[in-house]
């Protein structure tokens, strides 16, 4: 049997899923190898009684419809497959905070209703709104242009005809806002997406931030029909039907290195396969822990010691015998908060932080039976706030404690009956997401986006943290950070990318 | 006023970001990175999920003829050094080589968690008829026999905010074996509720656990154990079957939930008496309903279906083409023939099989039919409740080697 591949594409997440369709509809030998018997990561389903539950996906970014399709739309749509995508109505989101200078606001999509809803909330506000949404397409073109001239950019050019670029790019979303002289009130209400990015927006690049919120205001937010669960599958058959292959329950255990330190292939159920590229969506953190210590360059190393994980989460799945009228749930999202800044709900994350409420049914009326809806808690937590003396043996009564109290708090904060309601549950924590992803700390997507190791900064950095020779990275690890839309951005980038490599070599 | 704009900020910021980046690399070690096992969550995780358990019959008890309470511990010349804590109610899968038949069965652990930290799982097996699985352990396996498991699975527990505090358990035959796990755990402590098991036997022979069940009833008041005999007169007993009656006499005021395990036949027979109490569904949980036979029982199965097919089977890059009869599961069918598959709950729900129908139909009953939507758009199977209606080509995970 051959063993030899063109492409060992490592983890079926976003990220490898999107690189290896990529690679095999490039006519690539690929192979992609996942510990799971499923496909996806976090992005899959699972059932519980009569409920297929949503396990990860809030708002999918950056997708876009047929006529005006974005660019997770074409990823999907140029690899042939057929996402029956569903879109949120109307707001956005709704958000609470709580306390003093708090807010109860939901905010509508598309540019127009987004700065009207914001005005309504914060008399003065829409110019300082709509100047800080006329920034991303001046980003659009910087970006074009550092593009034009292959990462060398004129210095000159840049300062004069880029200007707010370098502003932009180069300080924390609060510094341009206030810069900006958006009030408190209108930041902090814009600022709710926090907590998809992980850092708060103190420190959070305001490119990176803008280039998210700008996608949800202008595209609006997109779910698929089935769950994630039909994504995965969706680029697992673009990779089947282009003769690459896909193997689940195959951990990989080791990356194998040659000589002159280029990476060669892997072993996963105790088997050598061998490949002219590997990419990996697995952290590498754990790849240079599966690797000859000796072959990873200093500076790689040194930047994953450098690094801190990235936030995880807490979440709580309810299947409630109520439909989601009974239940008086009208919104999608729910953002509630005890205090409306976003440091201090990342500070004050174990008591009163920032929790987040879907309801699937406000989107997908039929995702449960007649009768029956479904509730999606998320707590931003990070792996380490798991205590240190936490027994197994206290685990359940742990969850049901965090579960319980998140539940009593959606109770009183949105004034609705939940808890007689529970038919089934199931309760999440950094705990499961260390088991199901085998992140160190359960992280999700990787590393946090500090200050100081920011999307443009990442970007500007990539040749030099990505330098094994043979090993490509892809997911939420890379330069883009969290989001499903980024890691499938980064996986069809990277696919492409070791294809020209290879194709180009031929 | 001024139009809103940036002039406050200083571009020559960003050209700072690399050196500042740079600088914060440079300053850390050049050292290997910590073993993703030494954070918490980690540990916690691989405690409570390990990939698999070697373990090692400790001792055997016998309960009349036909059922044995195997204890077992940790194998840790095989590198298990401790029993992964469960919720009462979870079953291992265990794995078995028969011959040249490779098979997993799911047995619910009928000791309680706690049981596990003080060094022991306890499963009990009573000898089912033409069992190939029960057969042969309760023939093979002494004391020193070493068992692969898995971790502990299922979903048959007790959720404090889901179910009402009080559980009314409703077992037949050897069924009996997870609520004898929770009712320990009750009296342990380590699950807050109430048991009132409701337990049908022939006659109080047939009843295993009798003398625990005694000792646990004086040494916790939250368990109660009522034992109903079909075709026996006993004065501490109830006569007769479990009926929608029964149950009232012993439910609480209020609400409570019923948890039923026990035989195809009970169900068939309890299942009917509940829909007379008007409990919602959320009351009512049962526990894996077993290995499904004989399709063709459905309303809905094809007519006129051959006898046997064709099965070609893609694993890991190797193929192989076996026979397979129509009213044998897929699952069944590739461990007759030696082939050893994924599978745990073995009757549709956990989706451990989950795999990928390649070409030809199958046909699953609806009942068990535990698939996710997506799965049915890109033709995914559970082969452990999927039967053959034409030749076909399945694509199965590889099993885990350990």
């Amino acid at each position: 049997m051959d063993k030899m591949f063109d492409v060992i594409v490592v983890g079926a997440g976003n990220g490898g899923l999107a690189a290896a369709a990529n690679t095999a509809k490039e006519g690539l030998k690929t192979l992609l190898l996942e510990k799971h018997n499923i496909p996806g990561g976090c992005a899959t389903s699972f059932r519980r009684g009569r409920f297929e539950f949503e396990p990860s996906l809030h708002e999918l970014c950056s997708v876009g419809t047929a006529e005006k399709p974005n660019i997770v739309y074409k990823i999907f749509d140029d690899l042939g497959t057929k996402i029956n995508w569903e879109y949120e109505k109307g707001h956005i989101f709704r958000t609470i905070a709580k306390g003093e200078n708090g807010f109860d606001a939901r905010l509508s999509a598309g540019i127009e209703d987004f700065v009207k809803s914001m005005e309504k909330e914060v008399p003065g506000c829409e110019a300082s709104v709509r100047a800080f949404l006329a920034l991303k397409p001046k980003l659009d073109a910087a970006i074009d242009y550092i593009y034009a001239t292959k990462g060398n950019p004129n210095g000159l050019v840049m300062l004069l005809k880029h200007a707010d670029f370098m502003r932009t790019a180069g300080h924390s979303v609060e510094e341009v806002m206030t810069a900006l002289g958006m009030p408190k009130k209108a930041q902090d209400l814009i600022n709710t997406y926090w907590g998809y990015l992980g850092v708060p927006t103190d420190e959070l690049n305001c490119m990176h931030f803008l280039n998210m919120l700008y996608d949800y205001v202008v595209n609006g937010a997109a779910m698929p029909r089935h769950r994630s669960h039909e994504l995965s599958l969706a680029l697992v058959d673009v990779i089947q039907k282009h003769g690459g292959e896909v193997w689940y329950n195959s951990e990989v255990t080791e990356f194998l290195y040659k000589e002159d330190g280029s990476i060669c292939g892997v072993v996963a159920n105790g088997e050598k396969l061998y490949a002219k590229e590997v990419i990996s969506n697995v952290i590498p953190h754990n790849v240079f822990n599966m690797s000859d210590i000796k072959k990873i360059p200093e500076q790689n190393l040194k930047l994953a010691n450098a690094r801190e994980f990235g936030i995880s989460v807490a979440t709580i799945y309810l299947g409630l015998d109520c439909s989601i009228e009974e239940l008086g749930m009208t919104d999608y999202t729910v953002f509630i908060a005890g205090n409306p800044d976003p440091r201090v709900q990342n500070d004050t994350r174990h008591d009163d932080g920032l929790y987040i409420v879907n309801s699937l049914n406000n989107v997908i009326p039929d995702s449960s039976e007649p009768g029956t809806c479904t509730m999606f808690f998320t707590i931003p937590v990070y792996g380490n706030d798991v205590p240190k003396d936490l027994k197994p043996q206290d685990y359940k009564k742990y969850k049901n404690d965090l579960a319980k109290k998140y539940i009593e708090a959606a109770e009183k904060d949105l004034g609705i009956s939940i808890m007689p309601h529970i038919e089934e549950i199931s309760v999440a924590t950094p705990v499961t997401f260390a088991h199901y992803l085998g992140t160190p700390e359960g992280t999700i997507y990787g590393y946090k986006l500090s200050g100081w190791d920011n999307l443009m900064a990442r970007i500007a950095g990539e040749q030099k943290d990505f330098a094994i020779p043979g090993l490509s990275f892809c997911g939420g690890h890379h330069t883009r950070g969290d989001g499903y839309s980024s890691a499938y951005i980064i996986g069809d980038t990277v696919g492409k990318r070791v294809a020209a490599k290879l194709k180009g070599g031929a | 006023m001024a139009k809103p704009n940036l002039r406050k900020l200083n571009p020559m910021d960003f050209t700072k970001m690399t050196p500042t980046r740079d600088a914060k690399i440079e300053s850390a070690p050049a050292k290997a990175l910590p073993a993703t096992e030494s954070y918490v969550p980690n540990q916690i995780a691989n405690a409570l999920h390990p990939d698999v358990q070697h373990l090692k019959v400790a001792k055997i008890v016998e309960h009349g003829t036909d059922a044995k309470t195997y204890f077992l511990e940790a194998n840790s010349s095989k590198g298990t050094k401790a029993l992964a804590w469960f919720s009462a109610g979870q079953y291992l899968s265990i794995s078995l080589e028969i011959g040249k038949v490779k098979l997993t069965r799911p047995y619910s652990l009928s000791s309680s968690p706690r049981e596990a930290l003080e060094g022991n799982y306890k499963l009990t097996i009573k000898r089912v008829k033409d069992g190939l699985a029960s057969n042969y352990i309760l023939d093979n396996w002494t004391v020193g026999t070493e068992v692969t498991a898995s971790e502990p699975l299922g979903v048959f527990t007790y959720e404090p905010l889901r179910d009402a505090n009080t559980i009314i358990g409703i077992a037949g035959g050897s069924g009996i074996t997870p609520f004898r796990s929770l009712a320990k755990a009750i009296a342990d402590g380590d699950e807050d509720a109430s048991l009132i098991l409701l337990y049908g036997s022939r006659t109080l022979e047939d009843a295993i656990f009798q003398e625990e069940f005694k000792e646990l009833e004086k040494s916790c008041n939250k368990f109660k154990l009522v034992n109903v005999l079909s075709h026996e007169e006993n004065e501490a007993c109830e006569k007769g079957f479990i009926t929608a009656e029964l149950i009232k006499k012993y439910a609480p005021e209020g609400n409570y939930s019923l948890f039923l395990c026990g035989p195809q036949a009970m169900y068939d027979f309890v299942d009917k008496e509940i829909a007379t109490l008007g409990l919602r569904r959320k009351f009512i949980r049962h526990e894996l309903f077993g290995e499904y036979f004989n399709p063709s029982k459905e309303t809905d199965y094809p007519a006129n279906v051959a006898p046997e097919f064709k099965v070609t089977v893609r694993i890991a890059g190797n193929k192989q083409t076996i026979t397979a009869p129509a009213d044998t599961s897929l699952l069944r069918s590739l461990e007759a023939n030696g082939i050893a598959a994924p599978a745990h709950c073995r009757s549709g729900e956990c989706g451990w099989c989950h795999s990928k129908l390649v070409s030809g139909e199958v046909y699953t009953p609806k009942s068990i039919d535990g698939r996710r939507e997506a799965d049915l758009i890109y033709g995914y199977i559970h082969p452990c409740c999927a039967f053959p209606l034409s030749d076909v080509t399945i694509e199965v995970p590889p099993m885990k080697k350990y």
